[in-house]
């Protein structure tokens, strides 16, 4: 079928676009930092050999990966509302959603990169009489947050495309902007190849980067 | 004689297995003792009681005239905060050097002033220079470990260990994990220690360097201290049986002295 392609409703509507991209980035921004933050916390716990942090962590981590994150974004939005006791935004629910997975991913990446860690590492900094903290924090992390951060970077780029996903609860990100402007211009398909272009603008450097740094920290062995 | 270490009645049992079994020890200022034995006898487990990186199961070690740890009826309790102090107070050279990779040598030697001891930025410096200078490695300050031969990082363990000022030194197959022409020069370094009258307890395989350096050499077999004394009594005319055994094995190809004129 032949098509009259006709960007011109896109350009009309861009500015409802850019306000589509400026959420965007705000819900993966949000919870990117807030899922690393907290993620090192839980991460901590799963790395504990006491259950009482252990077992609610490994809890934790195992209902937010073996779920799909639309369903918890869902949940968070239509179920959650039910049965707590305050209102709950559709910005809210994505975040609580996104962050909350994001919090589950990034415990792994840190319990993942200190745990490889060689024990030797440990052990010398110990015997220099340093105690529990100082050991992390001058010679664990440091060592440790250098492997993770292409699997941070990659997380980043699968939380910038999941942000989408908002879209199904009324978030006004990039995806919503553009099944609306769609439904009142008829032009889902050059709508949507800029909705696809953008991502890609926007995503593919991230992961021309991330590239870089794994083939960089492969050389450095 | 000042003593600085006495180990008395040293016990230490992982689950059900027994791995030293009653230890006594006394170590005088400048004496440098070496630790032979047959594998799994429990020399690693020795020295790592020492600096308490395993926590005895019974027994008392004094450093210096201070008992580590609090008695109360029949046991010993060690609270994490003597620990960390006792640990600042002893080095130890581990078989696999375990440099930080993401320190230059000198940040490396420094780590122990600066982290633990709170030293000022100059002193730090100063220690790091003197004691990298000690091991002849100076010229190597701003590399990276994984940029050293093995021998060249062991003896970069040694300045951080030392960087310390620490009362002794532990040292366990420091050589070990070198390879074999790499082993002289750590060697070497570890003889010109023993010379200046650091304290040092050593556990190798390498019996000629304990018969040079050794002041006295410990047998180990079963988590007991089988035999010692000299070098000559314990490693020439040794008087039990498994220590025989031990050295025959150790002994089944030698080299007649070479000629190097
Ligand atoms: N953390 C541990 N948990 C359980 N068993 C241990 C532990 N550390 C050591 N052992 C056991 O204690 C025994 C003595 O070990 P140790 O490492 O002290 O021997 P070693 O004399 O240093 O031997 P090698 O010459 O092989 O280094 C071995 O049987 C070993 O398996
Ligand atoms: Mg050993």
């Amino acid at each position: 079928m032949e098509h009259a392609w006709d960007f011109s409703a896109v350009f009309t509507n861009s500015y409802l676009l850019l306000i589509g991209l400026k959420n965007t980035i705000i819900l993966a921004v949000v919870c990117l930092v807030l899922g690393l933050f907290f993620g090192l916390f839980v991460g901590a716990a799963r790395y504990s050999t006491r259950i009482v942090f252990n077992w609610p962590a490994t809890a934790f981590v195992e209902v937010f990966r073996n779920t799909p994150v639309l369903v918890q974004i869902m949940w968070f939005f239509f179920a959650f509302p039910i049965i707590s006791p305050f209102d709950i935004d559709a910005f809210t629910a994505a975040t609580l959603g996104l962050t909350l997975n994001t919090i589950a991913f990034s415990s792994e990446i840190y319990r993942a990169g200190i745990q490889s860690i060689h024990r030797g590492q440990w052990e010398a900094a110990k015997a220099l009489g340093m105690n529990y903290t100082n050991q992390m924090r001058r010679i664990i992390l440091p060592q440790a947050i250098r492997r993770m951060i292409p699997a941070f970077m990659n997380r980043a780029v699968e939380l910038v495309k999941m942000t989408s996903l908002a879209s199904v609860i009324a978030y006004g990100e990039l995806m919503y902007q553009a099944k609306t402007i769609s439904t009142i211009e008829f032009n889902p398909i050059e709508m949507y190849t800029s909705v696809a272009l953008i991502f890609f603008v926007l995503i593919f450097p991230l992961t021309l980067f991330v590239q870089r740094l794994e083939i960089k920290s492969k050389g450095r062995g | 004689m000042v003593e600085i270490l006495k180990i008395e009645g040293l016990n230490k049992s992982f689950g059900d297995l027994t791995v030293l079994d009653g230890i006594d020890l006394s170590v005088n200022k400048g004496e440098t003792i070496v630790v032979i034995g047959a594998s799994g006898s429990g020399k690693s487990t020795m020295l790592r009681c020492v600096n308490f990186m395993e926590i005895p199961s019974g027994g008392r070690i004094t450093l210096n005239g201070s008992a580590i740890g609090t008695a109360s009826n029949g046991s010993v309790t060690y609270s994490e905060k003597e620990l960390t102090g006792l640990r600042a107070r002893v080095g130890m050279v581990f078989q696999h050097f375990n440099l930080f990779p993401h320190m230059t040598v000198k940040q490396n030697v420094m780590e122990g002033p600066k982290t633990v001891l709170k030293c000022s930025a100059v002193e730090c410096s100063r220690r790091a220079d003197k004691y990298l200078e000690k091991v002849g490695l100076g010229w190597k300050a701003d590399s990276f470990p994984s940029q050293l031969s093995g021998g060249q990082q062991q003896r970069v363990a040694i300045a951080r260990a030392l960087a310390m000022e620490p009362e002794i030194m532990l040292f366990d197959e420091a050589t070990s994990a070198l390879d074999p022409e790499l082993v002289g020069e750590v060697l070497l370094t570890m003889k010109e220690l023993a010379d200046e009258g650091m304290t040092m307890l050593i556990v190798t395989h390498e019996l000629g360097f304990a018969y040079t350096v050794a002041d006295r050499v410990l047998f180990l077999a079963n988590g007991k201290i089988l035999e010692q004394g000299d070098p000559e009594s314990v490693l020439i005319n040794p008087q039990q049986d498994a220590t025989k055994n031990f050295l025959r094995g150790h002994g089944s190809f030698r080299l007649p002295e070479p000629n190097l004129d």
